[in-house]
């Protein structure tokens, strides 16, 4: 689907059109999708428009394209780090829901001066897509605007009927709409954090990183105190590991809000564990679904690595400050991410690993599956690396054991195919198949038990295909 | 076994030695060479401080680490094969990954690599086919429209080249082995009528990418890295700059195809030693310019770390081949180029890194 640049938004495909082409667009080249997304956003207010953003919604996540600035958009600049998540199993601390935007934007196109409003929308519409700074020009004058009108709806009676008409009563959208105004409060702050903070997430917080922290946060605290916690929830959720924060946290100086200190830790590390809990949380199969929540073994681990180390570091913080309430609870948490990365990467891994490899078949050359050879090995290295969780997750026994069992299985099929090998000798094809099981079964080998253990059998298979290695 | 770390500055490619894509992480793009009493050796950069680097007999290598099976069947290999120029190791490297022990990915890879050597040798057979015959003004729109494949077609071809082999004062059998021996070592390069560029001009294109997104980001990011990427474009911009005046050159003759037919005995021996050189110029870089690729989709820090680690394979052109000290600018970088964690750690404990080998294997399956 092409068209040029300079195309009318009637000249793309109706709108009706669109939930047909939606599945279509999550397969289409990568240039191709980014150029229907910059045609689509000329239309989006159209509902089917709008449903087709929701549908593609996580290859937008993926690929980033940049987008058309619109006010509500610059809205959100000064949260956007705690927006909840698509999918997946992590969750950004303190976070509002994307469901809480609509509304938000609602109350504010129905209470803010409408003059002033008109005039930014003005405004935003020449700032160029990717133009950072041309935003943050329009977020210097919205957000002050939106923080004082959502505040002032909240507090005054007389603006009931506009809260019931957008919030309907939920009193966990009207807690977020509070929560977003205080980000509001501090937009530029934010904003300037979140460029020192960049590229988000950050492997590591430096010393830099906590330096330009501390300054904002005292700036912050000079113009309201309450908002220092808003400030460190950006700066926590722009770490891969948010509880590196609290590592951190005592040895801060946050200048005006320094007696509040003890507040703001025992909440961030409340949020933390919380946090920590919620993500676990989310690993328990759901009803109906057929195991666990994480996409494959590789993704468990990295999952379970990166909660560990949450709760590794959360734990060292607690102990040093004496502070046992949380104890139990990262315990839980523990327990949850042994048992996924039990049903996701040790009970499945005679299915995953040993599958691959086939069985003999007489009078027929093993068949090559290079798809599933390649998703055992990612099985494989996934077993190896619950070795490093081993102790910490209570399975050193079992992680040893499966890992023993898939050596010994392999070793079993390995010898088996071996065994057949001569018979394909006089078929070239055969051969050629039958080597290459042998060599990948081999490689799996070597994944499970390591080099030392796999090396007797590379001598087999090369003796047995007539290249041994030169002696001497 | 080990003679101790010596200060590395060879003055020829033969003394650089030629790269060898090892997927084990302490043997990544260690380089081979034939050392005293024609022995190979390998070069093993240091992991210590300073520029040194160790020379190991190449048989001695599996005594000292532990090496991935994929490693000890390719180490098997350039023994058997006595391989150490970069044709050499390229063919030993081919065919250990075929063997699927660096992965289904890197078996996948090696496989198109050596359909795409074997589909551009007859491309560029057939290529010079047509400029022989146009060179002595024997162009035939009937063979093309017949086409080389069809039994009309070859006849055709065989008639002409006859001819042709009589307008050049050769037998016609000395014009197809000569022709065939210009395909052999021209085809790595392409010609410049190709569709198609041949691997080492798409290397040349690659480095220019590379140098290219070397430079940008030692200019936008501020990480310790930065003065060592804008090194690497360096090293880059000065390898580039010497591959394009000896492709200049090399096309300049291969286009000439009539006088290199008269003169064959002096322009032949030209064209191979420049096909070579340019095959030694660029050994070394595919591995560089692919891992930076697979690094494109990481965050800056992981990024900053694959430059800290091709700082320590970066090829450094020998002396004899670059006015400029490469290795005296290496050495003004030293300081700030901080060594690789994920080399030390595979050092220091000898346990097999296995994400290490994971990003080596990937980049093998980028760059076979």
């Amino acid at each position: 689907m092409t068209a040029p640049p300079d195309a009318a938004p009637s000249d793309i495909a109706p709108p009706d059109l669109l939930p047909t082409l939606e599945h279509r667009l999550l397969a289409i080249p990568g240039d191709k999708f980014l150029e229907v997304v910059r045609l689509l956003e000329r239309v989006r207010d159209h509902p089917d428009v709008q449903q087709t953003f929701a549908s593609i919604r996580p290859r937008l996540v993926q690929m980033r394209p940049e987008r058309r600035p619109t006010l509500k958009r610059v809205l959100c600049m000064p949260f956007e780090d705690v927006l909840e998540s698509f999918g997946g199993a992590d969750v950004p601390l303190g976070r509002i829901e994307r469901r809480a935007i609509d509304p938000m934007w609602g109350i504010i196109e129905d209470c803010a001066d409408r003059h002033a409003l008109d005039q930014l929308d003005r405004q935003v519409q020449g700032v160029a897509p990717g133009d950072h700074n041309g935003m943050l020009n329009i977020g210097r004058r919205l957000w002050p605007l939106a923080a004082q009108t959502l505040r002032s709806v909240m507090e005054s009676d007389g603006s009931r009927h506009v809260l019931w008409r957008r919030l309907h009563g939920d009193e966990g959208l009207r807690r977020q709409v509070i929560d977003a105004a205080v980000f509001l409060d501090i937009g530029l702050s934010i904003e300037a954090l979140k460029s020192d903070l960049s590229p988000k997430p950050l492997p590591e917080l430096e010393d830099r990183h906590v330096a330009v922290i501390e300054q904002a946060a005292q700036a912050v605290a000079r113009q309201n105190v309450a908002a220092v916690y808003s400030l460190l929830l950006v700066a926590a959720a722009r770490l891969a590991a948010p509880a590196d924060l609290l590592r951190v946290l005592n040895d801060l100086d946050l200048g005006k809000a320094r007696r509040d200190q003890p507040v703001i830790f025992a909440q961030l590390s409340g949020l933390v564990v919380s946090n920590l809990e919620e993500r676990t949380a989310r690993l328990e199969p759901k009803a109906g679904t057929p195991s666990t929540a994480v996409a494959s073994p590789e993704a468990a681990m990295a999952l379970a690595e990166r909660l560990i180390a949450s709760v590794t570091t959360t734990n060292a913080v607690m102990d040093l400050l004496n502070e046992p309430i949380y104890r139990e609870r990262l315990e839980a948490v523990k327990t949850a991410v042994g048992a996924m990365v039990t049903g996701a990467v040790l009970d499945t891994a005679s299915d995953g690993i040993l599958s691959a490899i086939p069985l003999p078949k007489p009078g027929a050359a093993p068949v090559v599956d290079e798809a599933a050879q390649a998703a055992a090995e990612d099985h494989a290295r996934a077993l190896r690396r619950c070795e490093g969780l081993a102790d910490t997750l209570g399975l050193r026994h079992a992680v040893s054991d499966t890992l023993k069992r898939m050596g010994q299985g392999v070793s079993v099929r390995a010898q088996a195919l071996l065994k057949d090998y001569p018979q394909m000798a006089g078929d070239a094809d055969a051969a050629e198949s039958a080597e290459l099981t042998l060599f990948y079964a081999l490689r799996l080998l070597e994944l499970v038990a390591g080099p030392a253990k796999a090396d007797p059998l590379r001598l087999a298979i090369l003796s047995a295909i007539g290249e041994s290695p030169d002696e001497g | 076994m080990l003679k101790g770390a010596i200060e590395y500055a060879p003055s020829t490619f033969e003394e650089r030695g030629a790269a060898v894509a090892f997927t084990t992480p302490l043997l990544s793009q260690t380089r081979v060479r034939r050392g005293e009493r024609s022995k190979l050796e390998v070069l093993i950069p240091s992991l210590s401080e300073g520029m040194g680097t160790y020379v190991v007999a190449w048989k001695s290598v599996p005594e000292m680490v532990s090496m991935t099976m994929h490693d000890r069947y390719l180490h098997d290999l350039i023994v058997k094969e006595e391989a150490c120029s970069p044709q050499e190791i390229r063919r030993a490297t081919l065919k250990a990954a075929r063997r699927g022990l660096a992965g289904p990915q890197a078996a996948q890879a090696a496989r198109r690599a050596l359909e795409e050597d074997e589909e551009q040798g007859t491309l560029t057979h057939y290529l010079l086919l047509l400029a022989i015959l146009k060179a002595v003004g024997l162009e035939s729109p009937e063979m093309l429209k017949a086409g080389i494949g069809t039994e009309e077609g070859q006849r055709l071809t065989r008639q002409l080249m006859a001819r042709a082999a009589d307008s050049l004062k050769l037998e016609a059998n000395l014009l197809y082995a000569r022709l065939a021996e210009i395909a052999a070592a021209v085809a790595p390069v392409g010609l410049t009528q190709s569709p198609k560029p041949g691997r080492l001009l798409r290397g040349m294109q690659e480095l220019k990418a590379f140098r290219q997104s070397m430079t940008s980001w030692s200019n936008e990011v501020p990480s310790d890295a930065a003065p060592v990427a804008a090194f690497c474009a360096d090293v880059a911009q000065h390898t580039i700059g010497i591959g394009e005046k000896l492709l200049t050159d090399f096309q300049r003759r291969v286009d000439a195809i009539g006088p290199l037919m008269r003169a064959w005995e002096t322009e032949f021996v030209v064209i191979r030693s420049h096909a070579q050189r340019m095959a030694w110029l660029l050994d070394g870089w595919s591995h560089v310019t692919a891992a930076w690729d697979v690094a494109q989709t990481e965050d800056r820090h992981q990024q900053a770390a694959t430059i800290n680690d091709l700082f320590r394979v970066i090829p450094l052109l020998p002396k004899k081949e670059s006015r400029q000290d490469m290795l005296g600018a290496a050495k003004r970088i030293k300081p700030v180029h901080r060594r690789s964690v994920r080399m030390l750690e595979d050092w220091r404990t000898g346990e097999m890194d296995m994400d290490s080998i994971r990003r080596i294997e990937l980049v093998k399956a980028r760059a076979p």
